[in-house]
């Protein structure tokens, strides 16, 4: 008798225990999620162990992947050889187009004067060793931490625009939000000089793959196919990087605003190799050049110079 | 300490391969949760106890090293392994199909408290849509894993009672 009263106090102190703990996790979720709740030396540990690991295997994958790829590019060479004439043809009459637009640039900067704004970033080349499988956020580990000089905020990109940015640096690897994480939020603009709509884009919980662009006036003139770049407002992302192109416009539900999903520029579901901006710095101002003379009163530097050594010789002989 | 030793190598060896080569697998994002997997299998094998401990464990692994919203796979994990080791007494370990084919009412089951924990934090999302492009393509996923998992959770169980 005594024996049984004896277990069954025992359970009923486990069956506590086991409801303290269940209760202290879910009040940690919401601490955590509203930030007042960290675990970052524990977290930075486990990163600390596991990426070596995810390093390895991540290498393997890319291998396998490199072979089979190889070996589906032998099968399908013939089909890819046409498509790769064709490629060729596309391309050069894109680089006819491009030197076109680039002289005409040239002539329109000249033409007004126009100063170059664009900057220049310092990068650190990364690869993408681990990507979390959740469904709600969007989250992949680069092997690139603090001994690299990567820092918390840092943006990451790829050639094609914007991934995310650095949300933990662990010393030899860091945790990358992308932009299609619901909690990511990003300034962005309509790139369209007529058009200059600014916006947030942030992750779609319905469909992970595309972003969405939230808070346009509904009497803007936002259009399919324009294409978003950041805003720079925030001051964690430099201003011009490319977002992606807006697919669709809807009506937001309470019908002031309206909400663009874009198609990012950036495949997310083949990230390999991305950039960290270590430095973002405007680029350097333009030599300064002597003011428009008087006509009939032009001096030549080079010309006064000559004749200020004839004149010397003359003076000599 | 040798068994907890071993048994973080495997836990820690199946978060590797879900983190680093099962995305190359993935359908938009998408891909198999092998901890759930394994949490679902230990829980049907050894039980209650040590189903909501492995629960707990691989939780907590996975929101540390993922940096996902803190604590959500820890009470996730930790409910199922409770739950699915409820029933450790009244299946045979011999048998396969059953732990196998519970993979799929576990990943909606984990889908669905997910989704409440969203829901509560303030964020808002279509369950029809976000079904339609999540909960489907892990469902493929999750039974096509379960049975290599399970296999490796029965041989855990079976080295464990070698030793008891």
């Amino acid at each position: 008798m005594s024996k049984r009263v004896r277990r069954d106090s025992h359970s009923g102190r486990k069956v506590w225990a086991l409801l303290f703990v269940i209760i202290s996790v879910f009040c940690i979720i919401f601490f955590s999620a509203r930030g007042r709740f960290h675990a970052p030396v524990s977290s930075k540990a486990v990163s600390l162990v596991l990426s070596p690991f995810q390093s390895a295997v991540s290498w393997v994958g890319s291998q396998i992947n490199y072979v089979t790829a190889n070996i589906w590019d032998i099968v399908t060479e013939h089909q890819q050889n046409k498509m790769l004439r064709n490629e060729v043809d596309q391309l050069r009459v894109q680089n006819l187009q491009a030197s076109e637009y680039a002289a005409e640039n040239a002539r329109l900067r000249a033409l007004l004067d126009y100063k170059q704004t664009a900057t220049q970033f310092d990068l650190k080349a990364a690869r993408v060793i681990g990507r979390e499988a959740s469904t709600w956020s969007s989250m992949i580990v680069i092997n690139r931490g603090t001994m690299d000089g990567v820092k918390e905020d840092m943006p990451v990109v790829t050639e094609k625009g914007l991934v995310g940015r650095i949300v933990e640096a662990g010393p030899n690897s860091s945790k990358v939000q992308l932009i299609t994480d619901p909690r990511s939020s990003v300034g962005v603009l309509v790139q369209r000089a007529e058009s200059r709509v600014n916006g947030i884009v942030e992750g779609d919980m319905d469909n992970p793959t595309m972003p969405r662009m939230v808070n346009i006036p509904k009497d803007s003139d936002v259009q399919a196919g324009d294409v978003i770049v950041t805003s720079g407002f925030g001051g964690i992302f430099p201003k011009g990087l490319a977002i992606g192109l807006v697919s669709e416009i809807r009506h937001d539900t309470g019908g002031l605003l309206e909400v663009a999903i874009l198609e990012p520029a950036v495949d997310f579901q083949k990230l390999e190799d991305v950039a960290v901006i270590t430095a973002s710095r405007e680029a350097p101002p333009e030599p300064l050049k002597a003011p428009a003379q008087t006509p009939g009163t032009e001096t030549d530097p080079a010309a006064e110079a000559a004749e200020q050594t004839e004149a010397a010789s003359e003076a000599d002989s | 300490m040798k068994r907890f030793g071993i048994l973080t190598a495997i836990v820690a060896g199946l978060f590797v391969l879900q983190t680093s080569l099962l995305p190359m697998i993935a359908y938009h994002g998408v891909s198999a949760d092998l901890l759930l997997l394994l949490v679902v299998s230990f829980a049907f094998l050894r039980g209650v106890r040590e189903g909501a401990l492995m629960g707990f464990l691989t939780g907590l692994l996975q929101d540390l090293a993922t940096g996902t919203f803190f604590g959500v796979n820890t009470f996730t994990y930790l409910v199922l392994g409770l739950f699915f080791g409820s029933f450790s007494g009244r299946i045979f370990k011999e048998q396969f199909f059953l732990p196998v084919l519970c993979s799929l009412p576990a990943a909606a089951a984990s889908y669905f408290i997910l989704a409440v924990l969203m829901v509560l934090l303030g964020y808002r999302f279509n369950l029809t849509a976000s079904m339609q492009y999540t909960l489907l393509p892990m469902f493929v996923y999750q039974l096509v894993f379960a049975y290599p998992v399970h296999r490796i959770a029965y041989a855990i169980d079976t080295w464990l009672s070698e030793k008891n």
